[in-house]
């Protein structure tokens, strides 16, 4: 499960806005959103918090407990739909992660995005994935072989 | 681990865990199928070769996290638990080294055998990477409201 579709807002002769870079419709089909960034030990500090739309579109976060921690730090928002269901096994899998920084907004956190990457299985099914991937894979096996031919 | 009762259903029943590796500086997060063995006290994912850029992530930098924030479809209640943890990378046996974890991989995706019998056609798929995480810190918020302070969980 990596990535499918990758957009990056900066480099352009301008940065792209919010809504060009992630649809909200699409978000909006996500329940909550996980937001992770690095914590002062180095490691990744991740925590789920609800979300909502504003009428233009923007992510506003609800501000979990730790929040103070990530203010200023490059932050990441997985939005995730792979669900577990009770016979086994998983609902249709899809998610969305964007790159970016938060600021306070109206007791929200408000997202600004830079970077988005996301995969549909309806949009790309799992075997069209995997043929994309190839390349991934012949490079991580040409990675390992030194240390087959030692 | 002295992890109460809930945070140990969490680990024990929940399908998927988010897991973040780092790539110079970035969090990177995808959701997860793991395996948690309360023998060991480790948890463990395995990677594709084809999906394998958060394996190249974590050779350069092994701080990982895994959060378990989903009940769907476990039976448990709702907890939100994230475990801190060095990974360990094994991928010196690609074709094999990941099939101990198949009785695990089985009861969580129960279909997973008729993907198995197609080996063939997805060959590179089934050439997995192993990752041993190693908690290091554990915080875990009941009931799952994170607008609180967590819990921290004795190791």
């Amino acid at each position: 499960m990596e990535e499918r579709r990758y957009f990056q807002g900066s480099g352009g002769s301008r940065p792209l806005t919010t809504l060009e870079l992630v649809d909200p419709d699409r978000v909006s089909r996500f329940r909550y959103g996980i937001v992770t960034w690095i914590d002062k030990d180095g490691f990744p500090f991740s925590v789920a918090t609800d979300f909502l739309l504003s009428e233009n579109g923007e992510i506003l976060l609800k501000k979990p407990s730790a929040y103070p921690t990530m203010m200023g730090a490059s932050v990441g928002v997985l939005f995730n739909h792979i669900t577990g269901i009770p016979t086994g096994g998983y609902t249709d899998r899809r998610y969305m992660l964007v790159w970016g920084r938060v600021s306070e907004d109206k007791g929200f956190l408000k997202l600004h995005p830079e970077e988005v990457s996301e995969w549909d299985e309806k949009i790309l099914p799992f075997d069209k994935l995997c043929a994309a991937a190839v390349p991934q894979g012949k490079k991580y096996l040409e990675s390992l072989q030194p240390s087959i031919d030692a | 681990m002295q992890a109460p009762s809930w945070v140990q259903e969490v680990f024990e029943h929940y399908l998927i865990c988010e897991f973040t590796s780092i790539d110079n500086g970035k969090p990177v997060t995808f959701p997860l199928l793991f395996f948690y063995d309360n023998n060991s006290t480790k948890f463990v994912v395995t990677s594709s070769i084809l999906f394998s850029r958060k394996i190249e992530h974590m050779k350069k930098n092994p701080k990982v996290s895994l959060l378990f924030s989903n009940p769907e479809g476990s039976g448990v209640e709702k907890h939100v638990v994230l475990v801190q943890g060095v990974a360990k990378i094994e991928d010196s046996d690609l074709d094999h080294g990941w099939e101990r974890y198949l009785p695990m991989w089985r009861k969580k995706e129960p279909y997973i055998d008729g993907f198995l019998a197609a080996r063939e056609q997805f060959a590179w798929f089934w050439k997995r990477i192993v990752v041993e995480v190693e908690p290091r810190k554990i915080l875990a918020w009941k009931n799952g409201d994170t607008s609180k302070a967590p819990e921290a969980v004795g190791l």
